[in-house]
């Protein structure tokens, strides 16, 4: 068997180990395990890979403060700062159908600008917003589909960790790239808005009887449970945009925060504080092992030469540009399915990038191209990361994987649209960025 | 034999959820750290050395401290559809998958353990560091050890959901 | 005979030392092999697809990859020797007799190379080279006095070179230092002009000043020690002669850029200045001696450090280069 077969092979035997019921991170170092012993033709240089990752793969500054965004989005919830901005937005959006998930939408673009990474957007909301929208009548699949949807914007909206990578990958600033992330963020939470809106009142089973309008809240009430979160979030960016800290070091920051205005409103404990570092705990650990997982996989699958060849076999078909974008974009949703978003562009970018030079494609918005396609696959089974995140933190038997990926799926569909808007309207993404 | 059994599987128990205090107690402190490194800069032009390297460490000490006790909690990601149909219709054979699921959990823990093993004996004899010398500077091995232990105590993890699946213990026998 | 090599480096193709490998390296080691009757084939494995930037050694002891880049800059521990230019500023600005004198000094004594075998691996050629760190402001710099209380952002061991000069030296790196300096999370970097012009920093940080800091020694193509040894001589000999002509490819490349980066840079609108010899001599003067801290914590390792820096710098001297500090005298 060539290297390229056991690949294959790979692959298939990763679907059905999930299907089957095997621990996710579990099934994919086992078919990590197998698949070099297979490719190298022995289990001690297999073995060896699946260390080295376990040592290395999340041992980044990166990595090391998602435990402090996680952090930060619980304190939130503990203190009742959550419930109380949905209060907010429930009165704000009230005569709006689906308002609770437009509010959800809207503070998770407003969180994107604190958080460079998904994960800590998923985690964040699954606690803040999912019991929310719950207890105001929305269905479960539906709420949770919401988050998981949104939770995308966190690397739309900069700063983003995935246009840092792209970045690094193809020599393009980091600046610009960030600017071109803004429209395609802000349109995809537009788009999002206008869909929850329109199943709202087409597809009311899938959403939920959501109560009548509430009744709207005396500016005085507004203006205590607003005020809070507020004074957090004015905190936390104006930390960041005016020099104070980070956004690597927001994590951190926004957790004392946070932790201060719950303690002076007297509404967290120490127990409840314990409580929440536990809770963080254990989402971070579920989390980040699943990543050291899916890097043992992608390291496999690399080695087996499968997604190079994909990749090889795209960049050589002479398609014209469109046929390219195409065929580029369906191998990066494929790829989505079963790698994570990191792993697919430090495989797949440098393929392409001698192929589209020539084009003269812009690389910042093949960057933002690049990047929604891959975003895709944070909501597509069987590995699809946000909905793991969710599904971890929201700790309920009753709400399956199955329902989470089917509750992502319209919004899977919406990305999907607006991925296509910015292929054929470029300014979508490099309208802002200055010198183009 | 079962109150034997019982007190066996409380120690672990115990000592899984002592690593999750450890692994809590981490991100507190890496809390902190952030914190007053951040404060340092911007107040007493004083960063504290060595943050980010300490943050790169910690990441995976607490991963490993935790997963254990996220496996104990029923937290680990999977798909239970199959066994959501398999369970009520031939829990027998269920049972069974189940178990082959957790050998082969423990197998794949076990290849990871053992060899992250040498990796730590070499940290440990050679001082392995990361960071530059003459700023800041902080040895690896306790972070390959965090490895070893929590991979442990994983793989006894997944041992204890095969005993506790077909030895079922009263409620009072299994209390912590 | 024909050979299958897997060759890892931990950063994507866009970096000079990974496209030394596929343009010039792969091409010539084919070249040479074919000459001999044997042919090779290379299965390239960059940007952390299997191994990320400081894991490439590790990768390449375990057997997972033949070859790879061996980062000292970022594997610190295990290459620390290699380390001696990161401690050692203000030695020289030429970044090609900096490379030839590590690659010499690798070739020409065993000390040198007791980090590699230890790990189970061989260093082969083909050093990598860093051009002159500059610093960049965003504030103009005419004397040591304007960096009092300033964050200068420096990456890994180039933190100490910022001690005794007033400014606040803040651990940074290349992906985050355009969106600090922008944020004000720093007020300037130290970082070279090959990164500087791809990276935008000019636009955040126009104020340049040569301070000639020194050009740097990176890392190298190392192999593993046992797939190397096992090789027909003719085989091993080809692979070191690639490796020659991947250092010289990399460097031309390198210097070719390093001016068009200044030029275009300057016509950008950043300015670009050289500090004055009082400047230059009152930094050198002001710092810590880090390279004798280092040299004797690592003695005490029983790595041969104040060995190699003696070796360093007296070759670095006979070359004519003239250290504004003899670090390794102090
Ligand atoms: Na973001
Ligand atoms: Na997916």
């Amino acid at each position: 068997m060539t290297p390229f077969e056991i690949g294959l092979i790979a692959l298939a035997a990763m679907f059905l180990s999930v299907l089957a019921g095997l621990f996710v991170p579990i099934a994919l170092m086992l078919c990590s395990f197998l698949g070099v012993w297979a490719i190298k033709g022995t289990p001690l240089l297999a073995s060896k890979l699946m260390a080295l990752a376990a040592n290395d793969a999340i041992s980044s500054y990166f990595f090391g403060v998602v435990p402090l965004f996680v952090l930060m989005g619980f304190i939130v919830a503990e203190a009742g700062l959550g419930r109380d901005a949905f209060d907010v937005a429930n009165a704000m959006f009230r005569r709006l159908r689906g308002g609770l998930g437009v509010g959800t939408v809207g503070a998770n673009a407003i969180f994107a600008a604190i958080t460079g990474i998904s994960i800590a957007s998923a985690a964040v909301f699954t606690k803040i917003a999912v019991p929310q929208m719950i207890r105001h009548g929305y269905a479960p699949r539906f709420a949770v589909g919401v988050v998981a949807g949104s939770s995308v914007l966190g690397m739309m909206i900069p700063p983003s960790l995935l246009l840092i990578l792209y970045g690094i990958l193809t020599e393009q600033s980091i600046g610009d790239l960030f600017i071109a992330g803004i429209g395609p963020g802000l349109l995809l939470a537009v788009f999002f808005a206008g869909g929850i809106i329109l199943m709202a009142i087409f597809t009311p089973g899938f959403v939920g009887r959501p109560e009548g309008a509430p009744a709207a809240l005396p500016p005085r009430a507004l203006l205590a449970k607003g005020l809070p979160i507020a004074t957090l979030i004015a905190l936390v960016l104006g930390g960041i945009y005016g020099g104070i800290f980070t956004p690597v070091e927001a994590g951190a920051v926004g957790s004392i925060g946070a932790l201060l205005i719950g303690l002076a409103l007297r509404r967290l404990t120490w127990a409840g504080l314990w409580r929440v570092l536990v809770e963080t705990g254990l989402v971070t650990a579920t989390v980040c092992f699943l990543i050291i997982a899916a890097q043992m996989y992608s390291r496999m699958l690399a080695l087996s030469g499968v997604p190079a060849g994909l990749g090889a076999w795209a960049a050589g078909a002479d398609l014209g540009f469109w046929g390219l974008m195409i065929l580029y974009v369906l191998i990066v949703i494929a790829l989505g399915m079963i790698l994570d978003s990191s792993s697919i562009m430090l495989i797949l970018v440098p393929l392409m990038l001698p192929v589209v030079v020539p084009m003269g494609v812009d690389l910042v918005w093949f960057g933002i191209v690049t990047v929604l396609a891959v975003e895709i696959g944070l909501l597509t089974p069987p590995f699809g990361i946000s909905v793991y995140v969710i599904k971890a933190t929201l700790d309920d038997p009753a709400i399956t994987l199955a329902d989470i990926f089917k509750g992502a799926a319209p919004f899977a569909l919406i990305m999907l649209a607006v991925l296509a808007l910015v292929i054929v309207f470029p300014m979508i993404a490099i309208g802002l960025v200055p010198g183009r | 034999m079962r109150p034997f059994l019982a007190l066996v599987l409380r120690c672990l128990d115990g000592a899984t959820q002592a690593l999750n205090v450890i692994g809590s107690g981490l991100i507190l402190l890496l809390m902190i750290l952030v914190g007053v490194d951040v404060a340092g800069r911007n107040l007493a032009g004083a960063p504290v050395a060595g943050v980010p390297e300490l943050v790169t460490l910690s990441i995976v000490a607490i991963v490993f401290l935790q997963i254990p006790q996220a496996l104990r909690a029923g937290r680990l990601t999977r798909s239970d559809a199959l066994q959501g149909w398999l369970e009520p219709r031939h829990p027998g054979l269920a049972k069974w998958i189940e178990t082959v699921f957790d050998l082969v959990s423990m197998a794949v823990i076990w290849v990871i353990v053992s060899t992250t093993w040498p990796i730590f004996t070499r940290a440990w004899e050679r001082g392995e560091f990361i960071g530059a010398l003459g700023d800041f500077i902080a040895p690896t091995w306790p972070v390959k050890l965090t490895i070893l232990i929590g991979g442990s105590m994983l793989i006894l993890q997944f041992a204890a959901r095969i005993l506790r699946r077909w030895i079922p213990l009263s409620p009072a026998e299994a209390r912590p | 005979e024909s050979y299958n090599v897997t060759v890892v480096a931990g950063h994507p193709p866009v970096f000079r030392w990974v496209r030394m490998i596929s343009e010039s390296f792969i091409p010539a080691a084919q070249a040479a092999l074919e000459a001999e009757g044997h042919s090779i084939t290379f299965s390239e494995q960059y940007g952390g697809a299997l191994a990320g930037v400081g894991e490439e050694l590790e990768a390449v002891e375990a057997g997972l990859a033949e070859m790879g880049t061996c980062q000292a800059l970022f594997d610190p521990a295990k290459l620390a020797v290699q380390n001696v230019t990161y401690y050692t500023p203000f030695v020289s600005d030429d970044v090609r007799l900096i490379a030839e004198t590590v690659n010499d000094l690798h070739r020409n004594h065993t000390e040198m190379n007791l980090a590699y075998a230890e790990n189970g691996v061989f260093y082969l050629g083909a050093p990598i080279g860093i051009d002159d760190y500059a610093l960049m402001t965003n504030f103009p710099v005419t004397s040591l006095d304007d960096l009092k209380g300033r964050k200068i952002a420096a990456p890994g061991a180039a933190i100490n070179w910022l001690s005794g000069t007033g400014a606040v030296g803040v651990s940074g790196n290349l992906t985050t230092y355009y969106n600090e300096l922008k944020a004000g999370v720093y007020d300037g970097v130290l970082v070279f002009a090959s990164a500087a012009l791809p990276g935008k920093l000019f636009e955040v940080a126009p104020y340049v000043t040569k301070m000639g800091l020194g050009a740097q020694y990176a890392g190298s193509i190392c192999v593993n020690a046992e797939w190397f040894v096992g090789l027909p001589a003719e085989v091993q000999t080809a692979l070191v002669a690639a490796a020659d002509a991947a250092q010289v490819w990399y460097h031309d490349d390198l210097e070719a850029f390093v001016q068009i980066a200044l030029t275009k840079m300057a016509e950008a609108g950043a300015t670009i200045t050289e500090a004055s010899p009082e400047m230059r001599a009152a930094w050198a003067q002001g710092m810590d001696n880090a390279a004798k801290t280092w040299a004797t914590e690592l003695d005490a390792q029983g790595k041969p450090a104040s060995l190699i820096l003696g070796l360093y710098m007296d070759a670095m001297r006979a070359a004519g280069a003239t250290p504004l500090r003899d670090w390794d005298k102090e």
